[in-house]
């Protein structure tokens, strides 16, 4: 079935499984029936969600988990989610994009949850309706909002969506730039050099560029070793740095003149001001530099989603209760995931999908009339600094003087030792990991 | 968790819209399923790794379905106290204190030992309550 008949496909399936399971009302075209809905307490409530990425997903599995009547419906724009998680994989030929490919085919059937693939466009509050692009208004009584990340373009002078849509990927959101900045990293000329530019903090996935680095620098250690990965950094420090670079020492020259990896600092004028598309050159504030690929990932803000709901602050973020990620700027709201505010908790799948599960059971409590239990919450990010060599940063959470904080003694990154087998353990937890973790968001 | 009583809670939120929060009493004499409830939320976190429910059949991070109790708790606070070789078991299992293991271990030990793939969701149910009564009746 192509991407359209699916379309359609779910598309005929949802109007009618909609007014089936949930009647009229749910659907009332205008709205009027919306707010009342709540008050005809023999209907369950419905809870919508709009996402149905690592957070919206895992969401409607564990809502459903802590409540079996209640009404569940995502809507999401896309048929398919192709997962960011491994995406610098596809990079260098370890998987493909078919193989991050997911739908919500099993939340549906299996959770008795309605999907609805359309893009949402607004939401009233007042009348706790959203609307969507295609003129569908469905009434909520909780609405739970996890939209992922958008892209700023505003301080590198000459980047802009349309460059990187183009010439110059990021390809920070896997899909169609993934394979073209792949395509990139094979054409590279035989000692030619390759640019990436991590964001500034907070961005989504704080290990992925240094991942990205990694298997750069991987892959032209066996097609092209007299080639070498530039890093213009903003940044004095990144997540795992301590072990990432231990690794990039034992695989890659770090630190020796033969290194495949130069790493400029934020202080060492790491930060790249400009890029001249054309010309492939780019200007750091230490200096120009010449490249035959520039890999710029952008400075990042709440989901364009988020921002269009009033649910984000000056921040660019969307600041949430810390105990049960209830919107601190809408009632009957909630946001998950990477647009949170989450303190110390990353911008990562893993903590998306923490986040919705005691979501989940905040929402479950709140409607039958329970208050919600004590929030713990939990983060594992597993890199690959090479194919065989895995570092991580793990953390358990608890809300502590009105901030998400490490849990005892629990955070913590690899230890670098001289045992030979903790790398790659960690590489074989890493891709274990991928494979539940996905099952647990999706089926 | 049976249809009945979600039914019941429903009624009790229309009225709660009117009368305000919860009485303090249901709290009260929930207190006991309270730790039950928590041991389920944070046996949860478990899953990316482990697999739904602890139900994860793939070759590096065991399944923790169906763990005997003390093969738990032996396991989590060997890591904690560093007794045990770990890759990240023992940043883990130092968030946690003996309580709360001892809870995620009841919660678990009633999980069916099969992939999750193959559990309907009214097993899980069942599990579940299986492990809320055990941990009612520890206390
Ligand atoms: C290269 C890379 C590698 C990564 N590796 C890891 C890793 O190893 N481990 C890890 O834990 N995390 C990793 N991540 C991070 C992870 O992908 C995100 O943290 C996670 O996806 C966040 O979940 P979310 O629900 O907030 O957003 P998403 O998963 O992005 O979901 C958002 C969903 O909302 C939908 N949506 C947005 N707007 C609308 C709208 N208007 N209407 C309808 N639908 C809408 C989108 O289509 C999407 O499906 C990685 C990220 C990258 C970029």
């Amino acid at each position: 079935m192509s991407r359209l008949e699916q379309q359609t496909f779910d598309r005929k399936i949802t109007r009618r499984d909609l007014v089936k399971l949930f009647g009229a009302s749910a659907v009332a075209a205008t709205g009027i029936f919306g707010a009342s809905n709540k008050a005809f307490a023999q209907s369950a409530a419905h809870v919508v969600i709009l996402g149905g990425g690592v957070g919206g997903s895992t969401f409607a599995k564990y809502l459903r988990f802590a409540d079996p009547d209640v009404k569940i419906t995502i809507i999401e724009q896309y048929p398919e989610y192709i997962t960011c998680l491994r995406s610098n994989d596809v990079l260098v030929g370890m998987h493909t994009l078919d193989e991050l490919t997911f739908n919500l085919d099993t939340i549906r059937s299996k959770y008795n949850v309605n999907v609805i693939i359309d893009r949402v466009v607004g939401a009233d509050f007042d009348q706790k309706t959203v609307r969507t692009q295609k003129g569908e208004v469905v009434s909520y009584d909780k609405l739970v909002v996890s939209p992922g990340i958008d892209f700023v373009y505003d301080n590198i002078e000459g980047f802009n969506e349309q460059v990187a849509d183009t010439t110059h990927p990021h390809a920070y959101k896997a899909g169609p730039q993934t394979l073209k900045l792949k395509q990139q990293l094979e054409n590279l000329p035989q000692g030619g050099t390759a640019i990436i530019a991590p964001p500034q903090n907070p961005f989504r996935c704080p290990p992925g560029p240094y991942e990205r680095i990694s298997f750069f620098a991987e892959y032209l250690k066996k097609h092209n070793p007299t080639g070498k990965v530039i890093v213009l950094d903003p940044k004095d420090r990144f997540t795992k740095d301590v072990p990432f670079k231990k690794a990039w020492e034992r695989l890659y020259g770090y630190k020796t003149d033969n290194s495949l990896i130069e790493w400029v600092s934020g202080s060492d004028g790491g930060q790249v001001t400009r890029l001249d598309p054309k010309t492939n050159q780019v200007q750091a504030v230490v200096e120009d530099f010449q490249a035959d690929l520039i890999n710029i990932i952008p400075n990042q803000r709440a989901g364009k989603l988020a921002q269009n709901l009033d649910l984000t602050d000056e921040s660019g973020w969307c600041p949430i209760n810390r105990h049960t990620f209830e919107s601190m700027r809408h009632d009957e709201v909630y946001v998950l995931g990477d647009s949170t505010i989450a303190d110390a908790m990353p911008k990562s799948g893993y903590s998306a999908n923490s986040q919705a599960k005691v979501c989940a059971k905040a929402v479950a409590d709140t409607l039958k009339g329970e208050s919600p239990g004590r929030a713990i919450y939990s983060n594992v990010c597993y890199s690959l600094a090479g194919q065989n060599y895995g570092v991580s940063i793990a953390a358990i959470y608890e809300v502590r003087d009105g901030l998400i904080q490490p849990k005892g003694d629990s955070a913590g990154v690899s230890e670098i030792t001289d045992k030979p087998a903790q790398p790659i353990l960690e590489a074989v937890y890493q891709k274990n990991w991928h494979r539940e973790f996905v099952k647990d968001v999706f089926y | 968790m049976t249809n009945n009583t979600l039914r019941l809670s429903g009624l009790c939120l229309s009225l709660s819209l009117f009368a305000g929060t919860p009485a303090q009493a249901q709290d009260d004499a929930k207190s006991s399923s309270i730790t039950a409830k928590l041991g389920e939320a944070m046996a949860q976190q478990c899953a990316p790794c482990h697999g739904t429910n602890g139900q994860a059949m793939t070759e590096a991070m065991p399944p923790l379905a169906g763990l005997p109790v003390e093969t738990f708790e032996r396991a989590m606070l060997a890591y904690r106290d560093g007794s045990r070789d770990a890759v990240i078991m023992d940043r883990v299992a130092r968030g946690f204190t003996d309580e709360e293991i001892h809870a995620m271990a009841i919660w678990f030990e009633k999980q069916p030992y099969k992939a999750w793939q193959n559990t309907e969701l009214e097993e899980a149910y069942k599990a579940s309550e299986a492990a809320k009564n055990a941990m009612g009746g520890q206390q």
